[in-house]
Parts: structure tokens; C-alpha cells; sequence
């Protein structure tokens, strides 16, 4: 075992890879929660309830025809698309999730001393699939 | 980005300024008006996923006339201006690469340096370059 850097990442988002436009991305999983306390406890006491999901990812705007970020990202907001996301990189036994997600935002951002940015947020609709490659 | 490749683009757009000597590398035998493209003070890698994007400081040196003369202040104040025909930041941005995608002439510093026994007036641009990475 040992540590991952995060630049070998792959993401595609409705079979268009971002990954060379992105320099940072998040997957959130998450659950549902229950409070299930019964009278005469002293404590809270929780249950665990459907599972939720969360993916953002943001990085260096470029005009590629496409497979730029705003090519592949803009069309698609409001629509609940296919992602996949390799966290260690494209390689066999690597670890491969892949999601249905709605993608709620698309952010370009203009610095004036800077390069253009862009950012996106999706919300995971049904289960991640997780596999190996 | 490969390092030579860039500083040749970069010295070959400073060449079409009229009467500016350019090199693209730290050429002993600077003359004034000449400029000169320094090696990368940094070169930051992988910007982005999958070596999507690397980025470069490049430094340029400009030299002048000697530091009491008045048409070195003239000369240098043409070069350093953000617009004109010698301006180094139009000249520069306004360029078309193939070495990298896109440069910004963020800063310039004033400075003298000594050639061969005498004080010149002396500009330091700094350009912001960025490119695809190479895999």
C-alpha cells in the first residue's frame, strides 16, 4: 500500500473526459439520518437511511471543441447524465466508480490576473457503482 | 511545454520589433537595444489532471542605452508601454504559438546591468505561460 497522488484522476461526464481541464474534484457520499430515540433515553439514538451523494470538481477553462469544459458541461445542465471517476488513475485493479448524477451547476469564473476557471456540481441520482478496472 | 521550444517562440515574436535584437537564449554578446530570453525562473507541473496543463515563469531581459542618456529613458518607456508597436506586452500577447497555449506579460522591473564595462538601462519582463503538458 501506499499513498496516491491525485494527478493521475480520470473523470468523464457523459463519455467526455474533463480530466485534462480539471485540477481538483470531490466525491461526497453521505446517508440519510434517523433519529429513532424512544421515550425514557437520555441519548439521541439514530438509524441510517438511504444513502446520498455529491460530486464537484473545478479547473483551468479551455476552448477545446467538445471536450473543453464549457463544451462538455454547459449543455448538460438540469440533466441527469452518466460519470465515471478513476481516483488513482486509468490502470488493472484500479479502483472505477461510476454514477448517474444531475448536474445542478455550471460556474465560469474570470479573474482579471488569472486563467479563465470553471466549476461544476452534480448531485447522485441512484447507487455508485464500484468496481476495479 | 518543452523550455527551448518556448523561449525560441517567445524571442522570434520579440524579433518582429524593429531594430530590437533578440536571442532566445542568454547570448554573451548582448547588445543595446537587445533582448534576450532568460531560462524559467519556475516551471509548475501538472496544473491539471492527466498533465492536462503546465505553466512557466519566463523572464526577459531588455537592455537600452546607457542609464544617463535621455533616449534610453525613451526607448525603454516605448518597450515597457502596454500598447504600440514596440510595446513588449502587445507584441508579445498578441502572437500566435504552437509551444504553448497562451502568455501574459504580467510585470516588468526596472534595472541596470553592466556589459562590457558599462551601466545600461535595463527592463525585466516577467511572462505567465501556459501550455499543455507533455506525457
Amino acid at each position: 500500500m501506499s499513498f496516491v497522488h491525485g494527478k493521475n484522476t480520470v473523470i468523464t461526464v457523459a463519455a467526455k473526459d474533463i480530466s485534462q481541464y480539471t485540477n481538483t474534484s470531490q466525491l461526497t457520499r453521505g446517508a440519510d439520518k434517523h433519529d429513532v430515540t424512544g421515550y425514557g433515553k437520555g441519548d439521541h439514538v439514530f438509524g441510517g437511511g438511504l444513502l446520498t451523494g455529491e460530486f464537484s470538481c473545478e479547473g483551468t477553462y479551455d476552448n477545446t471543441a467538445s471536450t473543453g469544459p464549457r463544451a462538455a458541461l454547459q449543455p448538460i445542465v438540469g440533466t441527469v447524465v452518466t460519470c465515471t471517476r478513476k481516483p488513482e488513475g486509468t490502470g488493472t485493479g484500479r479502483p472505477l466508480e461510476t454514477f448517474l448524477a444531475l448536474v445542478e451547476s455550471y460556474v465560469e469564473t474570470n479573474p482579471v490576473a488569472d486563467m479563465v476557471k470553471w466549476s461544476a456540481k452534480f448531485t447522485v441520482s441512484d447507487a455508485i457503482a464500484t468496481t476495479v478496472q | 511545454m518543452n523550455v527551448a521550444a518556448v523561449m525560441q517562440a517567445v524571442a522570434d515574436r520579440l524579433d518582429t520589433i524593429a531594430d530590437l535584437r533578440c536571442f532566445a537564449y542568454p547570448e554573451a554578446a548582448l547588445s543595446p537595444p537587445g533582448a534576450v530570453v532568460l531560462y524559467p525562473e519556475r516551471i509548475a507541473f501538472d496544473e491539471t489532471y492527466q498533465r492536462g496543463m503546465d505553466r512557466m515563469t519566463l523572464p526577459v531581459l531588455l537592455v537600452v542605452g546607457k542609464v544617463s542618456d535621455r533616449s534610453a529613458r525613451d526607448q525603454i518607456g516605448a518597450y515597457c508601454d502596454g500598447a504600440g508597436a514596440a510595446s513588449v506586452k502587445q507584441v508579445v500577447e498578441s502572437g500566435t504559438y504552437t509551444a504553448f497555449d497562451v502568455v501574459t506579460v504580467t510585470s516588468v522591473d526596472f534595472d541596470v546591468v553592466t556589459l562590457a564595462g558599462t551601466d545600461y538601462l535595463a527592463a525585466n519582463f516577467t511572462l505567465d505561460i501556459v501550455g499543455k503538458g507533455t506525457s
